[in-house]
C-alpha cells in the first residue's frame, strides 16, 4: 500500500508540474487508468485536454516506443480525428509487400498502450465505432484476422462540446463505453497568471516530463485497485443510486448494470488514488457525476443539472446516518 | 415544485388533501362543535356547517393549488352572481326568505371562511400560524363565555387546536417538496406522525398532571374559605371570590345571590329558571298579590371593602337561619322569634308559599317573602323532577304593604300610582323614630362621613325638608330618580353596562357618587345603594335587600310565579315603627329594554297532605312482597311532631309506594336493611290512620295504628358512612366545575401553554443529553465512535453550523474545521475508516475519539461564545431542521 501510494503520488505530482490547478481532473484520469477504463474529456479547445493526456502518457512511457518491443516502457499514440478520417487509418491496412509477394498487415495507431483520441466527435460515426470496438473488446478485427491488444490499453478521448459546428455527437450507447466523462473547465485567475508567467517552460514541457512509472507498475496498481475493499452498505447505496436513476421521473434512460459495475470499479480505483484501501461515502459523491452522468438521458436541461445530484445526495445522506456495522 | 405530468400534479394534490385538508377539516369540525355548544344562535346541523366550510376549503385549496389567480376568483364570483341573477329573474320570490334566514348567513359565512382558509393554505407557507392564532382566539373566547368550566374542559378544548398547530408546524417543511408515494416512505411518515402524536400526548399529560396540583391548591383554599364561611352561618362563603358577573354566583350547587353588594359593570342576564313558587297571597277580590322574594339582607357598611355585607349580629335580625337541605322530608323548622323580630304588627298576615327549586338555585338558604319564620320540606311531583330538584313550604309573617304593586317603581303608571298613594297615605301616620330603640335606629342609619359621603348627604338633604315624614323622604328619593330634565327626558337611566369607570370588582362609594352626580346610569344595585346612603343620611333606618323581583305575568295559574336568573334584584327596605320593614324599589324601569317575555311553566301539583310521617330505620326488607319492618322513635302525626321515649316497630306495606332516594325516584329494591327511611302515609280515610285524640299519650295512640301501615312514600337516607364516602368522592368534581372568569381561563390556558412551550423548548437539550448519555453508555470503541460522531454532528448543528447536502467529511473540512479548529476532519477520516474499511482498530484511534470528544464543547464555546452556545439549544426550529431531510434544490447541490 505505502509503495503504491508513493508511486501514485509521484505520478500525480509529475502531471501537476505541467497541468496547473487541476488536481481533481488529474485524479479522475488516473482513476480511469487504474480501473482499466477509458476517459472522455470534454471542453472547449485550448483548455489543456491534450496536454494532460500527453503528460500522462509520457509519465508512464519513454516516448513513442515500438509497441511490441517495449521492455517496461509504455507505448503512446495520438490520433487527431477529422471528418475525413477512415477506419483503416486507425486500425491499419493490408499492404502488398513486394519482397514477400504477399499482403502484410500494417498496424495502425490503435496498436498502443495509451491512445490519445483527439476531438473524437469530429470523426464520422464509422470511425468512432471502430475505436469504440477496440475499447470495449480490447481487440481489433480486420479482414479475417483478429488482433489482440495488450491487456493495458487506455484511451483518453477528448471532444469539443457538442454544440460546436462540424461535430458528430457520440450516442449515449457509445458514451457508455467510456468509464468516465469529465469536463475540464478553465483554471482560476491565480493559476492562469502562473501559467502565463511560466509558459516558456511549459512550452518545452515534453522535454521536462520524466517517466515515473513503468508498464509493470501500472499493471500492479490496476491489480491493487481491484483489491480495494468496498463495504456492503456502500454497494447497497450504489444499487439505490442506479435504481434511483431508473425510477426518477425526470430521467428518461437510467443507468445500466454495466454502468453500476464500472461505478464500483472506478470507486475502488478512486479510493486507491486517494491513498485508501477502502471506499467511503464521499467517493460516491465525487464519482457519481463523472461516471454516471453521461450514461443517462434526461428529460430536460434543468433535470440534467439536478436530478442525479438529488439521488446521490439522498443516498449519501442515508449512509451518513448509518452507524458502524450498519445500525441506524 | 415541478410536476412531471398532469397525473403527477393530481397525485400531489390528492396527497395534500389527505395531509392538509383532512386535519384542517377536522379542526374546523371540532371548533364548530364547541361553538355550537357555547352559542345557541349557531345551533343548526354541525354536519351541514362542516360541509359548507369544507366545500369552501377544498374548492379554494384545489383552485389555488392549480395556480388560480385573483382573476379567476373574480370570474367565479361574477359567474355566481350572474347565475343567481338569472335564477332570481326566473323564479321571483322563491329565494327571498331563504336569503334572510340566519341559516343562509351562517352557511355562507362558513363557506367564505373555508375559502379563505383554503387560499391561505395553498398560497402562504406559514398559513397555519394564522389559522392557529385565529382558532386559539375563537376557542378562548368561547371558553370564557361558557359557564361550566374545569381544567380538563379547557384542555380538551385547547388540545385539538394546539395539536393542529404543532402538526402543521411539523408538516409544513415536508409540503415544500414533492411527496413521493412509496410504501416505505409512507410508513416512515406514519411512524413520524405517530411519534409526534405520542410526544404531544405526553406533553399534555405532563401539563395536566402539573396543573392538577395547581388546581388542588385552589380547591383547598376555597374549601378552607367555605368552612370558615359555614361557621358564620353559611353566609359568607364566597365573600372574596366573585365572578364579576352580576348578582348571581355560580357555586358548587347552583346559583345564588351575592352576599355582598357588588356594584358591577355587567349583570347576569341569564334565562335560567331559578325557581317557581305558589304564593298564597291574594287581594280581597281574589286576584294574586305578588311579594318580592328575599334572599339576604345586607346591613353593615364595610369601610375596608367599601361595600355592604351581611351581618347576623344585628338588632332584631329577622332572617330565618336554617339550611333547608338539612331538614328531613316533611319535617319543619320554625323560629317564632322572627315574628317578634319583624317588629311590625299592622297590616301583617300569615302568608304561605310553596317553593320549588331548580338545580340552578342555591339550596342552602331560604327564599321567601319577608319575613319567613317556618319552613317544611316537601317532595317534588315525579313529572316535575326534571325541572325542580327540591321543594319546601314556607310560612311568612308578611306585610300587606309589601305587595309588589306598591313596590314596583314604574312612574306614571295609572294603575299603580293610586295603589302606591294609598300605601304612602297609610305610612304618613309615622312621624319619626323617637319611640324606637335608639340602638336599632343608630345601627340602621350608620354611614361613613366626609368627602363624597358628605356630598351624598348634602344631595339627600336638599331633596327634602328636615322635618318631613319618613315616607315623604322615601318618596323624595324615589322622585329624585324619576326626575326629568327640561326636555322631558329622564335624567337617570337604567343600564347593565354601568360602572366600568374603576375596577369593577370594588363597588366603591366613589362609583355610587359617580352614579349620582355624573353618569346617572346604573342597574338595581346602583339605585338601591344610592337610596340606602341617601335615606340613611336622612335618618331613616334602611337596609339593602337582595332577592328576586316577583312578576305576575299572567293570571292563568293564580298565585304561581316563575323566577328567572334575570329577575335577581336588589332593593331597599325601610323601617316604619308599627309596620316593620317595608320594601321600596327605587330602580327605574328600563325604557330601552325589549326583552322577550319569559313564559310561565306548568305548575307542579301540590304535595299531598301527610297524616303520618315516620322517621324510621328499616329492619327487615322483603323485596318481592314489597314489605318491610320499620323501627321508629320519631314521627309526625297530623302535622304534630313527636319524639318518643321508646322505639316502636311496625310492619309497613309498601306495595303501592313511591320510593325516593335523594329526592329522586328509585325502586323498592334500593332499600337496604339498616337504612334510615322516612315513611309517609297520605291523608286517606282508607288507610285508617286514626285522628289524634286529645289527652291521650302518643305512645297509646301508636298502638291503635293499623297493621301493616300502608305507605305512600318512602324516602331513603343512605347509611351515614356511605353518604360521607359519596360526598368525598363528589367534592373535587363539584369544585372543579365552578365558574371561571375569562381572566382565570386565560391565565390557566397561558400557564398550560407556558408549560407546554417550555417542554417543547427543552426538547433540543433533552436530545443532547440523550446523545451524550449514549456516548457514556457505549461499550465498544466502534459504537463509541458512532455515538461521538452523532453527538458531534448534532452539537455542531446546534452551534449554527448546519450541514446541507455535504457529506459529513466535507462538512468537517469546509464548515467546521476552518472556523473552529475542532479537529473534526481528522476524527471523520478515522471514523470513516472504521465504518467502511472492514479493518480493525489502530493504536491511535481510541485516543483520537477521546480527545475529539472532550474538545468538542470547548471548541464550540470558543468559536461562538459560551452564551450563544447555550442559547442556541433553545432554537427549536434549528433542532427541527436537524431531523429533517435536507432540502435538495439546484442552488446548493453540487457534485
Amino acid at each position: 500500500m505505502s509503495n503504491s501510494a508513493s508511486k501514485l503520488k509521484s505520478l500525480t505530482a509529475n502531471i501537476e508540474t505541467i497541468i496547473r490547478g487541476k488536481p481533481q481532473e488529474i485524479k479522475y484520469v488516473v482513476t480511469a487508468l487504474l480501473s482499466r477504463g477509458h476517459i472522455l474529456l470534454e471542453d472547449n479547445p485550448g483548455a489543456g485536454k491534450t496536454v494532460l493526456a500527453k503528460t500522462l502518457a509520457q509519465s508512464i512511457s519513454e516516448g513513442a516506443i515500438d509497441f511490441h518491443s517495449a521492455n517496461g516502457g509504455v507505448a503512446f499514440k495520438r490520433i487527431q480525428f477529422t471528418p475525413d478520417l477512415l477506419p483503416m487509418d486507425l486500425i491499419g491496412s493490408y499492404i502488398f509487400d513486394e519482397a514477400k509477394k504477399d499482403f502484410v498487415f500494417k498496424k495502425g495507431p490503435l496498436f498502443t498502450h495509451v491512445l490519445l483520441a483527439d476531438e473524437i466527435n469530429r470523426a464520422s460515426p464509422k470511425v468512432q465505432s471502430a475505436l469504440l470496438e477496440c475499447m470495449a473488446e480490447n481487440q481489433i478485427s480486420s479482414g479475417d484476422h483478429t488482433f489482440q491488444l495488450d491487456q493495458f490499453f487506455f484511451t483518453i478521448a477528448t471532444q469539443n462540446p457538442i454544440e460546436m459546428e462540424g461535430t458528430y455527437p457520440l450516442p449515449t450507447a457509445q458514451l457508455d463505453r467510456f468509464s468516465m466523462k469529465i469536463s475540464f473547465g478553465y483554471v482560476s485567475e491565480e493559476v492562469e497568471f502562473d501559467i502565463y508567467s511560466n509558459y516558456l517552460a511549459i512550452n518545452n514541457g515534453k522535454n521536462t516530463v520524466k517517466q515515473v512509472l513503468t508498464y509493470q507498475d501500472i499493471i500492479q496498481l490496476q491489480k491493487e485497485a481491484e483489491e480495494v475493499y468496498i463495504h456492503p452498505e456502500l454497494v447497497k447505496g450504489i444499487v439505490k443510486i442506479v435504481q434511483g436513476t431508473r425510477q426518477h421521473a425526470e430521467i428518461a434512460l437510467g443507468c445500466s448494470t454495466r454502468g453500476g459495475i464500472t461505478f464500483i470499479k472506478s470507486l475502488k480505483a478512486w479510493a486507491l488514488v486517494n491513498q485508501r484501501d477502502y471506499v467511503i461515502e464521499d467517493d460516491l459523491r465525487a464519482l457519481a457525476q463523472p461516471v454516471l452522468h453521461h450514461r443517462l438521458i434526461f428529460r430536460n436541461r434543468e433535470a440534467s443539472q439536478t436530478a442525479l445530484a438529488q439521488i446521490v445526495d439522498k443516498v449519501v445522506n442515508g449512509l451518513a446516518k448509518l452507524g458502524i456495522s450498519g445500525k441506524k | 415544485m415541478k410536476y412531471t405530468s398532469p397525473q403527477d400534479r393530481i397525485q400531489q394534490l390528492l396527497i395534500r388533501w389527505v395531509l392538509v385538508l383532512v386535519p384542517t377539516l377536522l379542526i374546523g369540525f371540532i371548533t364548530l362543535r364547541f361553538l355550537n355548544f357555547s352559542y345557541t344562535s349557531l345551533n343548526t346541523s354541525i354536519g351541514l356547517q362542516t360541509l359548507y366550510f369544507g366545500l369552501g376549503l377544498v374548492v379554494a385549496y384545489s383552485l389555488y393549488f392549480y395556480g388560480a389567480r385573483w382573476l379567476i376568483t373574480i370570474i367565479i364570483l361574477w359567474l355566481v352572481y350572474w347565475l343567481f341573477e338569472k335564477i332570481i329573474n326566473r323564479l321571483p320570490g322563491e329565494f327571498d326568505v331563504f336569503y334572510t334566514t340566519a341559516k343562509f348567513q351562517l352557511y355562507s359565512t362558513l363557506f367564505i371562511f373555508g375559502w379563505a382558509f383554503g387560499f391561505l393554505l395553498a398560497r402562504v407557507r406559514w398559513a397555519y400560524a394564522i389559522l392557529f392564532g385565529l382558532l386559539s382566539v375563537v376557542t378562548l373566547v368561547s371558553i370564557s363565555d361558557t359557564i361550566d368550566v374545569s381544567l380538563s374542559y379547557i384542555l380538551s378544548r385547547i388540545a385539538p387546536v394546539v395539536v393542529y398547530g404543532l402538526y402543521m408546524l411539523f408538516l409544513t417543511p415536508i409540503l415544500v417538496n414533492r411527496i413521493e408515494l412509496n410504501p416505505k416512505k409512507s410508513a416512515w411518515l406514519v411512524v413520524r406522525v405517530a411519534l409526534f402524536a405520542l410526544l404531544i400526548l405526553l406533553a399534555f399529560a405532563i401539563t395536566e398532571s402539573l396543573m392538577k396540583g395547581n388546581l388542588k391548591a385552589v380547591e383547598k383554599e376555597l374549601a378552607a374559605r367555605g368552612a370558615k364561611g359555614d361557621k358564620d352561618g353559611g353566609s359568607k362563603k364566597g365573600d372574596d371570590y366573585d365572578d364579576r358577573n352580576g348578582l348571581m354566583d355560580k357555586t358548587d350547587d347552583g346559583y345564588r345571590l351575592k352576599d355582598t353588594m357588588w356594584v358591577n359593570s355587567k349583570m347576569s342576564q341569564s334565562d335560567k329558571l331559578m325557581f317557581c313558587s305558589k304564593l298564597d297571597n291574594y287581594f280581597p277580590d281574589g286576584s294574586p298579590a305578588p311579594l318580592y322574594f328575599v334572599y339576604h339582607y345586607l346591613t353593615r357598611y364595610d369601610p375596608v371593602k367599601e361595600t355592604f355585607t351581611r351581618d347576623i349580629n344585628v338588632p332584631s335580625f329577622d332572617e330565618i337561619d336554617v339550611d333547608p337541605t338539612k331538614i328531613p322530608m316533611y319535617y319543619s323548622y320554625t323560629d317564632t322569634s322572627i315574628i317578634r323580630k319583624s317588629k311590625g304588627l299592622k297590616f301583617r298576615r300569615i302568608v304561605e308559599a310553596q317553593v320549588y327549586l331548580s338545580e340552578n338555585t342555591w339550596k342552602h338558604s331560604v327564599l321567601g317573602p319577608a319575613s319567613v319564620f317556618s319552613i317544611q320540606t316537601i317532595p317534588v311531583e315525579k313529572d316535575f323532577q326534571k325541572t325542580f330538584i327540591s321543594g319546601y313550604k314556607i310560612t311568612s309573617f308578611a306585610s300587606e304593604l309589601n305587595n309588589a304593586y306598591f313596590v314596583y317603581n314604574i312612574s306614571a303608571n295609572p294603575k299603580l300610582e293610586p295603589l302606591q298613594e294609598q300605601r304612602h297615605d297609610e305610612l304618613r301616620d309615622v312621624n319619626g323614630y323617637q319611640k324606637t330603640d335608639p340602638r336599632f335606629v343608630e345601627y340602621y342609619t350608620k354611614i361613613p362621613t366626609g368627602g363624597i359621603y358628605d356630598s351624598i348627604s348634602k344631595l339627600a338633604s336638599s331633596l327634602v325638608s328636615k322635618d318631613a315624614k319618613p315616607v315623604d323622604k322615601v318618596i323624595a328619593v324615589r322622585d329624585f330618580f324619576l326626575q326629568r330634565n327640561e326636555n322631558g327626558k329622564r335624567v337617570f337611566r337604567y343600564t347593565l353596562k354601568a360602572g366600568a369607570v374603576d375596577d369593577p370588582n370594588i363597588p366603591s362609594s366613589r362609583m355610587l357618587y359617580d352614579f349620582l352626580f355624573k353618569t346617572h346610569a346604573g342597574y338595581c344595585t346602583y339605585y338601591a345603594g344610592a337610596s340606602l346612603f341617601m335615606l340613611r343620611s336622612l335618618g331613616v333606618p334602611t337596609r339593602f335587600t337582595t332577592g328576586f323581583a316577583t312578576i305576575n305575568r299572567s293570571d292563568k295559574n293564580k298565585g304561581w310565579y316563575w323566577f328567572y336568573a334575570s329577575q335577581a334584584h336588589a332593593w331597599t327596605q325601610v323601617y316604619f315603627p308599627g309596620y316593620g320593614w317595608l320594601d321600596f324599589d327605587m330602580t327605574i324601569g328600563n325604557e330601552d329594554q325589549q326583552s322577550a317575555p319569559k313564559p310561565d311553566g306548568t305548575p307542579p301539583l301540590p304535595p299531598p297532605e301527610p297524616w303520618l310521617v315516620l322517621n324510621a330505620k328499616a329492619e327487615t326488607v322483603n323485596v318481592t312482597a314489597k314489605k318491610l319492618d320499620a323501627n321508629f322513635n320519631q314521627l309526625i302525626h297530623f302535622n304534630t311532631p313527636y319524639v318518643l321515649n321508646q322505639t316502636f316497630s311496625k310492619p309497613i306495606d309498601a306495595s303501592l309506594c313511591r320510593v325516593l332516594i335523594n329526592k329522586r325516584d328509585t325502586t323498592f329494591a334500593a332499600i337496604q336493611p339498616g337504612d334510615s327511611i322516612i315513611i309517609v302515609s297520605y291523608k286517606d280515610e282508607a288507610k285508617k290512620i286514626p285522628a289524634p285524640r286529645a289527652g291521650v299519650a302518643i305512645e297509646e295512640q301508636i298502638r291503635s295504628f293499623p297493621t301493616p301501615i300502608i305507605a305512600d312514600e318512602i324516602h331513603i337516607h343512605k347509611k351515614e358512612v356511605e353518604k360521607k364516602k359519596e360526598n368525598a368522592g363528589k367534592k373535587p368534581t363539584a369544585m372543579q366545575e365552578k365558574k371561571m372568569t375569562w381572566q382565570e381561563i386565560a391565565w390557566l390556558a397561558a400557564k398550560a401553554f407556558g408549560i407546554l412551550f417550555i417542554l417543547i423548548l427543552l426538547l433540543p437539550i433533552l436530545y443532547l443529553i440523550y446523545r451524550l448519555a449514549r456516548i457514556a453508555f457505549s461499550s465498544t470503541t466502534a459504537s463509541k465512535a458512532d455515538q461521538v460522531y452523532r453527538a458531534a454532528l448534532y452539537r455542531f448543528h446546534m452551534a449554527g453550523f448546519e450541514r446541507e447536502t455535504e457529506t459529513p467529511l466535507e462538512y468537517a473540512q469546509q464548515k467546521i474545521d476552518p472556523t473552529t479548529q475542532a479537529g473534526f476532519e481528522e476524527f471523520m477520516r478515522m471514523y470513516l475508516r472504521l465504518k467502511y474499511s472492514n479493518g480493525t482498530l489502530r493504536d491511535g484511534d481510541e485516543s483520537t475519539i477521546r480527545t475529539f470528544q472532550s474538545s468538542v464543547g470547548n471548541t464550540i464555546r470558543k468559536s461562538v461564545g459560551t452564551f450563544r452556545a447555550t442559547i442556541n439549544y433553545f432554537n427549536i426550529f434549528r433542532a427541527l431542521r436537524y431531523f429533517q431531510q435536507p432540502e435538495i434544490n439546484s442552488e446548493n447541490s453540487s457534485l
